[in-house]
């Protein structure tokens, strides 16, 4: 489970996360929602440990992520917005590289990551550099490495950006499948409908600030619209739809 | 406003991001940018000045021998422009691969509706630009000196500038059609790295062969060649085709007050020539390189896999094997990381070989002092080495996990441990590369036995300071953005790397040279050594390990907190 309390970061005088707390409990899917430049990112890189916080406590699987960073991570899957991976690696030295961070090794380890590979379809392309994929062949890699180790808790920066709708739909099944084996995923997405579909409870994060939070009938009665789709909550809660000025300057 | 109603902008107007870019990082400074434009600026400056005043000189004394003078200052402009003609082709080829085909910012420029005259125009001056400027750097002063020298008229001064760009342009020329011809065959990133390997297999194969050639016996008079041999050998390859010929011929008729119209035509109609008959072999043939540039290639590697068997054997956690194999098949099959180590298998080569070759026998009275002393020399030298290398190969080790750094940094794996995984994978080669340059050159001097002793276990502890701070002042200073690593070894904290390290070094030689010398003092009089000395050598010899472990642990440390504290 992923646990966070008044996490505070600034950037000189900006402050990008301003006292953002999340409960995320084990099987639950939650979506931390918001505009651009809104803190997501910033929040998610904290939690994954890539960010030292100014202030706040981060636990993850009942390790403070401060004081105890490696048994913290040893539970912890993560996937980034942007799939940077080592380019001279095939992706099964990636993987088995990847195990061997988290002390996994032995003769199981093969068939796992075959298994993982098999399962986002990149089976045939185990031998082959990674500098020769395209993006959302580094994302699917990407997602292979954070569940290969059986994470209980998983952080995700943005899943669909760069996969079709295939990868998209697989992505969905995992996620899904992950959280009814108990796993707790915090997920950060732009695509409302994937937040809709996929999430047990929402929070919606603006100028560092959790605004909202909820499940998805709870921020539409709080938004107080009819519609039951999320977009038109999520521009009402974030600041308008903005649409009579693209009118005017297109 | 319309696109339709708007003029084309000429091919200049595409080079505006160069320039812009050049401002923007001028005017936005990193921590220490100052320092490295003083340092880099002095040495360009002196470096400037000692060409000047060597040429100067050199064509100050040939003023002594009239007509045999006038006829090596010509014999010596063909020779300059010969040498920097093929460096200027082979440079043309290497930045053709980048300016044309795998520049980021092709692909907007392909995409937009820009004339493929115009952008080839823009492209080639970029290349001509960048693969001439550091010759151009060195030849501007070298040929001021010889104007200067020889009281030249204001027209050389100006045939110097008609003659130097026409001369580029033909190389550079030469280099982007062989370019586009390899991009034509190869996948254009594999066309980069045979390059590379042929460029520094080409270095290294001519350093070996200087020193081999050893110029150190022309110093005997007994083995020069009669005049008439030496000056034949000279003229051999002063061809007349060539445009090194036209330039040298050129610029001489101007040191004379004249002009030298044949010459000076041919170049600049072979320049002019070469660009028109290049951008039509680029319009013919340029979209389809460029498309097969962009293609995903399949890439041939070498699997590695004994590396994962052997590093399992060794007595490391899981995490720190891993850790070694990556870093172990990452480096070898970067071909812009591995292909340097040719240069430098051929550099200590060298430098052992000049140790094999000193004549200090011939001076019998000094021979043995002169012997210990280059062993001090030596271990020096040594310790410079493993900077270079350390700076090259160990400070960017941090930096080279680039945007990937996140795959261990959210890894249940300690700052500690990553960085400690670093200094191990380069601690072992550099210790085997500071013992063999130590003791294979002690070995070719044929210095004292306790000398030996005790210059391998200096370069020993030196080692490890070395490494230490390299890999700890890299997890300090890191550069994950840079695009290749030797912009990491330049940058600031390279920098002060280097200085930190040859000041180590000094410090180091004076703490062990002191009792060594001493030491050796009374051995050769075949004097007992006095107990008063004893305490105060075994303190030097202390302190120059503990030197070296406080350099190595503080430096560990540091690094070890930077990168716990990154964010």
């Amino acid at each position: 489970m992923i646990q966070v309390q008044d996490l505070v970061k600034s950037y000189g005088s900006f402050r990008a996360v301003d006292g953002v707390s999340l409960d995320v409990a084990p099987g639950q899917i939650h979506g931390f929602l918001g505009p651009n430049g809104a803190g997501k990112t910033t929040a998610i890189r904290m939690i994954a440990g890539l960010l030292k916080p100014d202030a706040g406590r981060i636990t993850i699987n009942g390790h403070d992520l401060a004081k105890n960073p490696v048994e913290a991570k040893r539970g912890l899957g993560f996937i980034p917005d942007r799939p940077f991976i080592y380019e001279k690696l095939t992706a099964g030295e990636f993987l088995r590289f990847h195990a061997g961070l988290y002390g996994i090794d032995g003769d199981g380890l093969g068939e796992r990551v075959a298994e993982m590979l098999g399962l986002f379809e990149l089976g045939r392309w185990e031998g082959e550099l990674v500098e020769s994929f395209s993006h959302g062949m580094k994302q699917r890699l990407v997602m292979c490495a954070a569940f290969l180790h059986r994470p209980r808790a998983v952080l995700v920066d943005e899943p669909m950006v760069g996969l079709d709708p295939r990868g998209a739909r697989l992505i969905k099944q995992v996620f899904k499948e992950m959280s009814r084996k108990g796993v707790a995923i915090l997920m950060s997405t732009h695509t409302l409908e994937v937040a809709q579909e996929m999430c047990d409870r929402i929070s919606i994060i603006l100028r560092g600030k959790i605004i909202a939070r909820g499940t998805v009938d709870e921020l539409v009665a709080l938004a107080g619209g009819a519609d039951e789709q999320l977009t038109p909550v999520f521009l009402k809660l974030t600041g308008g739809t903005g649409l009579q000025e693209i009118e005017d300057v297109v | 406003m319309s696109s339709e109603a708007a003029p084309a902008q000429a091919f200049p107007y595409l080079l505006r991001p160069v320039f812009w870019a050049a401002r923007n990082r001028a005017r936005r400074r990193d921590p220490g940018d100052r320092a490295r434009a003083a340092l880099f600026g002095t040495i360009g400056i002196a470096v400037a000045v000692a060409i000047f005043a060597i040429v100067f000189w050199l064509t100050w004394q040939l003023l002594d021998y009239e007509e045999l003078g006038d006829y090596l200052i010509r014999l010596g402009l063909s020779w300059l422009f010969l040498t920097f003609l093929s460096f200027l082709a082979f440079s043309g080829i290497v930045t053709a691969l980048s300016t044309f085909f795998l520049s980021e910012d092709m692909r907007l420029l392909m995409a937009a509706p820009i004339a493929a005259r115009r952008l080839f125009y823009s492209r080639f001056a970029r290349t001509v630009g960048q693969s001439s400027w550091m010759v151009v750097a060195f030849l501007v002063p070298a040929l001021l000196a010889v104007g200067m020298a020889r009281c030249a008229g204001a027209g050389y001064y100006a045939t110097i500038a008609f003659v130097l760009v026409p001369f580029v342009i033909i190389p550079v020329a030469l280099g982007c059609a062989v370019t586009l011809l390899l991009v034509n065959i190869f996948p254009a990133r594999r066309a980069r790295d045979i390059l590379m390997i042929m460029g520094l297999m080409f270095a290294a194969a001519l350093v070996l062969l200087l020193r081999f050639l050893r110029p150190e016996r022309l110093l005997n008079v007994q083995t020069l060649p009669d005049v008439t041999a030496f000056f034949a050998t000279l003229q051999s390859p002063v061809m007349p085709l060539l445009p090194s010929f036209w330039a040298g011929e050129t610029l001489f008729a101007g040191l004379q007050g004249g002009l030298d119209r044949f010459h000076f035509s041919a170049l600049w109609t072979t320049a002019l020539a070469s660009a028109v008959l290049l951008r039509v072999a680029f319009g013919r043939f340029y979209f389809t390189g460029w498309t097969k540039a962009q293609e995903a290639r399949k890439a041939r590697f070498t699997r590695l896999e004994f590396l994962e068997r052997l590093a399992h054997r060794l007595p490391l956690r899981t995490e720190a094997a891993s850790l070694l194999v990556k870093d172990t098949k990452v480096f070898l099959r970067d071909t812009t990381q591995w292909s340097q180590l040719l240069l430098l298998v051929a550099l200590t080569l060298v430098y052992v070989y000049n140790f094999s070759v000193l004549d200090l026998e011939r001076i019998p009275y000094l021979s043995r002092t002169l012997k210990n002393l280059y062993a001090f020399v030596n271990l020096a030298m040594a310790g410079f080495v493993l900077s270079a290398v350390a700076v090259r190969f160990i400070f960017p080790a941090v930096s080279a996990e680039g945007g990937a750094f996140w795959v261990v940094r959210t890894s249940p794996v300690s700052m500690k441990a990553f960085l400690w995984s670093k200094f191990w994978t380069g601690l072992v080669p550099l210790v085997v590369l500071a013992e063999c340059l130590t003791v294979g050159s002690n070995h070719f001097l044929g210095v004292a036995p306790f000398l030996n002793v005790v210059t391998a276990t200096a370069v020993f502890f030196m080692t490890f300071a070395l490494v230490g701070m390299a890999a700890g002042m890299g997890a300090r200073y890191p550069r994950f953005n840079a695009e290749s690593m030797t912009q990491v070894a330049g940058s600031y904290g390279g920098i002060a790397f280097m200085v930190a390290a040859v000041l180590f070094t000094l410090v180091e030689i004076v703490l062990v040279s002191w009792p060594s010398s001493v030491y050796l003092w009374y051995d050769y009089r075949r004097a007992p050594l006095p107990s008063r000395l004893w305490l105060p050598m075994v303190l030097a010899f202390g302190a120059a390990i503990a030197t070296s472990l406080v350099v190595f642990w503080t430096s560990m440390k540091q690094g070890v907190q930077a990168l716990e504290e990154m964010g």
